[in-house]
């Protein structure tokens, strides 16, 4: 019986990894528990990305459908992460920066930094500049829910809220308060502090 | 009261000067012999490097030229990993001292990166497979020959790397300084013959192990060694235990 790799219906490429059946399993060892957590890693990061998932919860391990199914689950060997074990691997990425705990202070929901903060804010202002919206204020509606396609297409308040934090160090945006929500301002890079 | 015989100090002497003049024929002999030894290494010498210098670039190209190069040479009683160290006439007439310490270096590459993976127990066809790839297309091409060679170069450095031979054409490459018992031998070979995975069960079927000796063996190099990978979703109602060795996995690129 050989590991192969698989191409699921949606079209991502599960490693060879994942046929095997101790990869959704615990280890008692902690060096080989060290390389499942990374490839759990690695593999939560990558499928998020394919499908521009944003948030990963402890139930979706045991939900045999849904978004997450194609990876939690590998119904050709019969295999799923225990709840427990998945809470480790997302603790492990929290600790990494690779996820946060969303809503914060509680441990079975993260939100996925497939992008980091700071590769957010570049995203984000690189956008703002090619659509023309420097210094108009935008709601953070407009920004996740655009009338044009744009990489910004759902994007959580939360990471947002991070990236224009970001911004706002080097003096490229400014939050703003409106009356009904959050809102921003850009400005252009070369603006001084 | 002389007597021209044996006895006697002439005699004595007649007799030490007889041996003298035996040792000086003898020695004189045994030089010429040893002349013409060293001229004939010499020209034996001679020969070799030029067939190495000729032959220089298949050798390093061919994985069965080199083979039969090799082992040519081991019939010879030649070492061609002795030469950079003696002298370097074999570096300078071939470049293989180079060439197989740098085969010894990607050898340790791969072992060591895939050891948190399988535990330091790598299989050969993996090892040769990962190897080749990482020296890409252009004349990289290695057999097991060749990574049994460099591993034994390696041999003076004490790292431990050792080839496992399981008899039945199977070897694997173990880069960690630990002893394999019979009783690890044993399940490696039953879990190599079920695609990497292997229970207590079997070991109690097939090897008429008490159920204590297998699970022992098991937790040994599941917990200690991390030769193993744990399964406890197995069989029919997900709550088997089962054991999977990374090493004898058949893992798709």
């Amino acid at each position: 019986m050989g590991l192969s790799t698989y191409l699921t219906p949606s079209g991502f490429l599960l490693p060879s990894i994942h046929s095997a059946p101790p990869f959704f399993v615990q280890q008692p060892n902690p060096a080989t528990q060290a390389v499942v957590t990374e490839q759990w890693t690695r593999l939560v990061l990558s499928y998020a990305r394919h499908r521009r998932l944003f948030f990963l919860r402890l139930d979706d391990a045991a939900a045999p459908t849904g978004e997450w199914a194609e990876v939690l689950h590998n119904e050709r060997i019969n295999r799923a992460p225990l709840p427990p074990h998945l809470a480790l691997v997302l603790a492990h990425m929290v600790a990494k920066g690779l996820a946060a705990y969303e809503p914060p202070r509680q441990s079975r929901t993260v939100l996925l930094h497939w992008r980091l903060p700071e590769e957010w804010a570049e995203v984000l202002h690189d956008w703002a500049v090619g659509t023309g919206q420097l210094n108009t204020i935008l709601t953070f509606f407009e920004i996740a829910e655009p009338e044009v396609e744009s990489p910004l297409v759902g994007i959580p308040a939360p990471l947002l809220r991070a990236a224009i934090a970001v911004l706002a160090r080097t003096g490229r945006a400014q939050a703003i308060s409106i009356p009904d929500g959050e809102g921003v301002r850009f400005f252009s890079g070369r603006a001084t502090k | 009261m002389h007597r021209r015989g044996g006895a006697g100090l002439a005699g004595l002497e007649r007799l030490q000067q007889s041996q003298r003049s035996f040792a000086t024929l003898s020695s004189q002999l045994s030089r010429a012999q040893i002349d013409n030894l060293h001229a004939e290494l010499a020209h034996f010498r001679a020969a070799l490097t030029h067939f190495a210098t000729n032959h220089r670039a298949d050798i390093r190209r061919d994985p069965t030229f080199r083979r039969a190069f090799t082992q040519m040479c081991a019939q010879l009683g030649v070492d061609p990993l002795a030469g950079p160290r003696k002298g370097g006439w074999w570096e300078d007439a071939l470049g293989l001292g180079d060439w197989q310490a740098e085969l010894a270096v990607q050898i340790v590459d791969v072992c060591v990166s895939t050891r948190e993976r399988n535990g330091g127990l790598i299989d050969m066809t993996d090892l040769v497979r990962l190897v080749s790839r990482m020296r890409g297309v252009d004349g990289g091409a290695i057999t097991e020959d060749d990574v049994v060679r460099s591993l034994k170069a390696l041999r003076p450095l004490g790292a431990g790397y050792e080839v496992v031979d399981f008899g039945d054409g199977r070897k694997m490459v173990r880069s960690v300084a630990k002893e394999l018992d019979a009783d690890q031998m044993a399940v490696l070979a039953i879990s190599q013959a079920h695609g990497g995975r292997v229970d207590a069960q079997m070991l109690v079927e097939q090897r008429g192990w008490t159920p204590e000796r297998a699970r022992a063996v098991l937790n040994i190099m599941l917990l200690k060694d991390g030769t193993c990978w744990l399964d406890d979703q197995d069989g029919p109602n997900g709550d088997g235990v089962a054991y999977w060795v990374p090493a004898t996995m058949q893992w798709g690129e």
